[in-house]
């Protein structure tokens, strides 16, 4: 009943227009479209990232800051937890690792972070994806999205990425192993042993044997912030020697755990409870006046719904971006069906039943929101691929971009309003006058 | 063979004092060949639009055989119109993008799904005794005397028993009016149908064998 070659040419004769308003409604489409991906692939993406972090404790003070610093490695000036913390953490039977986080430095705008193997191997459960790992006090291991071959000599600068700062001329390190690709921001930086970075800042190591108790836990305990000088106390411990050219300075008898006593603070410390009930009993213990312990994963849950404000905010302009498409296609059908009144009345004035001509106009129509659609799911998937891989160079988080049920059904959602829609000009196609043919 | 009888037509529209047509009675006998003329405003394409079940008069009956258009609802009208009536019109109303042969198809095919057995033969066929070639050639292609062709031989593609044409001649030079005028009559002989033909070309008009005059909508000359 329906002519699809009388369609088709209709199509190709007005392949202009029909251009404009596919590419408009696949425009409108990609946005909500992304909007949906890029939402769910940050949210996916930054949870992934703290999966590792079961627990972190830190000092008393914003557990968001906590977070954002130890997970995502957005450094800022963090309180410090005194050293016996740390001690005390690693020696819990409850714990499986406790490491602490060590900011401060950089190098070509990568974060040194100072911690131990026990982190980087999860206890020795995670092999290096090539090299090996800490062993002496100039060894250096790199994320594996770090651009540096092994072997390599890392002059860590003062301060975090971005910011001037003096060099440390008296601690290079040499690149000594990479992890395998994690997805998160620590793909991005390089880590050295907690003790070289307490060292470069003359700070007390906790593994100097017994001469440890020399020095002032209170002192450490009460550092204020560090003005640009995060995580890290500058010059409070008695001098050492510059060390960088023995594998283990004199008096440092390993690297990592067991701590001995009187070692220098440290901005967090991120701990592997041994199971789910030591986690939230940990958590509890260390929620006090002066440390504070977190769930990162809860943490996140909190800004989401942050997020999920921004996400609304976006998903409204893009169906508001939507709904002005459609008026302009639905304005411009019935403008486009005001100059085809005679066609209508001549295909009428030839026999065209009404229904043939109500389903020429809702099937072109369709024709073209349907393309555009189709068109919109692969530009929203495109740009949300792109965006996502722009925010993953720049951050190292690795959002998983993924095109899920839900977004089909957002499109068929549009498809649906669009067939109603379209009934508008397909009705007034219906009712027009076939005289209209003969006249004029 | 289908007569029309047609009584008590009035037409007017709401707005206007006098009605655009009042014809007290019309007979054109089947096969008969009619020319309709008159000044412009003086409701010949009215005429033709309610002969032709376009448009539904407010009074009276427009008898073809033992059908009264005025008595049918719209979509019987289409499909009466579709089975009876063949349609040429001033301004061709071809449809560009498509080949001659898919034009003249083109009410066969918003009629079924699938083209009827011969349709497509008696599409050629036409096409051929109007003098055209090549009916794969585009519609835009085509000059404005093949395009008037290509509307001829679609207005009979249905094997209609009435030919209505509104100023077919109009918009084309000279020959080729003459040609498509001939084509009209001859056709009309050969198809066994009822000629209408709405013109202001006064060649053509004298070679119908009746003239009917609309003035005003009321018929000067001619009614029988």
């Amino acid at each position: 009943m329906i002519p699809f070659r009388f369609i088709a040419a209709d199509l190709r004769r007005l392949w202009a227009g029909a251009l404009v308003i596919i590419l408009l409604i696949g425009f409108a489409t990609a946005l909500g479209i992304a909007v949906g991906i890029q939402e769910r692939a940050l949210r996916l993406g930054s949870a992934r990232a703290a999966d590792r972090f079961d627990l972190v404790i830190g000092a008393a003070g914003s557990d968001t800051q906590l977070v954002l610093s130890t997970v995502f490695l957005q450094t800022a000036p963090l309180t410090l937890l005194p050293g016996t913390v740390l001690k005390t953490l690693a020696e819990d039977r409850r714990v499986e690792w406790a490491a602490p986080v060590g900011f401060g430095d950089s190098y070509r705008g990568l974060p040194i972070i100072g911690t131990t193997q026990e982190f980087l191997s999860d206890k020795g459960r995670k092999p290096l994806a090539e090299g090996r790992g800490f062993e002496g006090m100039r060894d250096a291991v790199i994320g594996a999205l770090v651009d540096l071959p092994l072997g390599d000599t890392v002059q860590p600068v003062h301060g975090l990425p971005g910011e001037a700062g003096h060099v440390h001329e008296e601690q290079a390190y040499i690149i000594t192993g990479r992890l395998s690709p994690t997805g998160t921001p620590w793909d991005k930086a390089i880590f050295v042993p907690i003790e070289t970075v307490w060292n470069t800042h003359d700070l007390p190591t906790g593994h100097e044997s017994m001469a440890g108790h020399a020095h002032d836990h209170d002192g450490h305990a009460a550092v204020p912030r560090g003005l640009g000088d995060y995580g890290l106390v500058a010059k409070t411990g008695p001098a050492h020697g510059p060390s960088a050219s023995e594998a283990l300075p004199a008096g440092v008898s390993h690297l990592g755990p067991p701590w001995g006593e009187g070692m220098a603070g440290v901005p967090a410390i991120i701990v592997k409870p041994k199971s789910i009930a030591n986690a939230y009993q940990l958590r509890q213990q260390y929620r006090t006046q002066t440390t504070l312990g977190v769930f990162p994963a809860e943490v996140l849950t909190r800004l989401y719904a942050t997020l999920g404000d921004a996400r609304l905010v976006l998903a409204m302009i893009a169906t508001g971006t939507q709904i002005l498409v459609g008026a302009a296609v639905a304005l411009v059908s019935v403008v486009h069906l005001s100059q085809r009144r005679r066609q209508i009345g001549a295909l009428r004035a030839l026999g065209a039943p009404r229904l043939a001509i109500f389903g020429v106009v809702w099937i072109e129509l369709m024709l073209l929101i349907g393309l555009g659609v189709a068109l919109g799911l692969g530009l929203g998937y495109l740009g949300a691929q792109i965006a996502a891989s722009a925010f993953t160079a720049q951050s190292g988080i690795a959002l998983p971009v993924t095109l899920e049920a839900s977004d089909l059904c957002f499109a068929a959602l549009l498809l649906a309003a669009a067939a109603i829609i379209a009934l508008v000009p397909a009705w007034l196609a219906y009712r027009q006058s076939p005289a209209a043919a003969l006249r004029g | 063979m289908t007569d029309l009888n047609l009584q008590n037509l009035r037409i007017s529209y709401s707005g206007l004092g006098a009605p655009v047509l009042d014809i007290a009675h019309l007979s054109i006998a089947g096969g008969e060949s009619v020319a309709i003329t008159g000044p412009s405003g003086s409701g010949k394409t009215t005429l033709l639009n309610v002969l032709t079940g376009l448009e539904r008069p407010n009074e009276g009956n427009v008898r073809w055989g033992h059908v009264d258009l005025a008595a049918l609802n719209e979509p019987r009208r289409d499909a009466w119109r579709a089975r009876h009536i063949g349609l040429v019109m001033q301004d061709f109303h071809l449809f560009s993008g498509l080949s001659a042969l898919e034009n003249v198809l083109l009410p066969a095919r918003f009629r079924a799904f699938l083209l009827p057995a011969g349709v497509r033969a008696r599409a050629l066929a036409l096409l051929a005794r109007v003098g055209l070639s090549r009916p794969m050639q585009t519609i835009e292609t085509m000059s404005r005397g093949e395009m008037q062709r290509v509307a001829v031989a679609r207005a009979l593609i249905a094997r209609p028993d009435i030919l209505v044409a509104d100023e077919p001649t109009a918009s084309l030079d000279e020959a080729s009016g003459a040609v498509v005028a001939d084509l009209l009559l001859e056709l009309a002989r050969e198809e066994q149908a009822t000629l209408i033909v709405v013109t202001h070309d006064a060649r053509l008009a004298p070679r119908m064998a009746r003239q009917i005059r609309l003035v005003s909508g009321r018929i000067s000359e001619g009614a029988a």
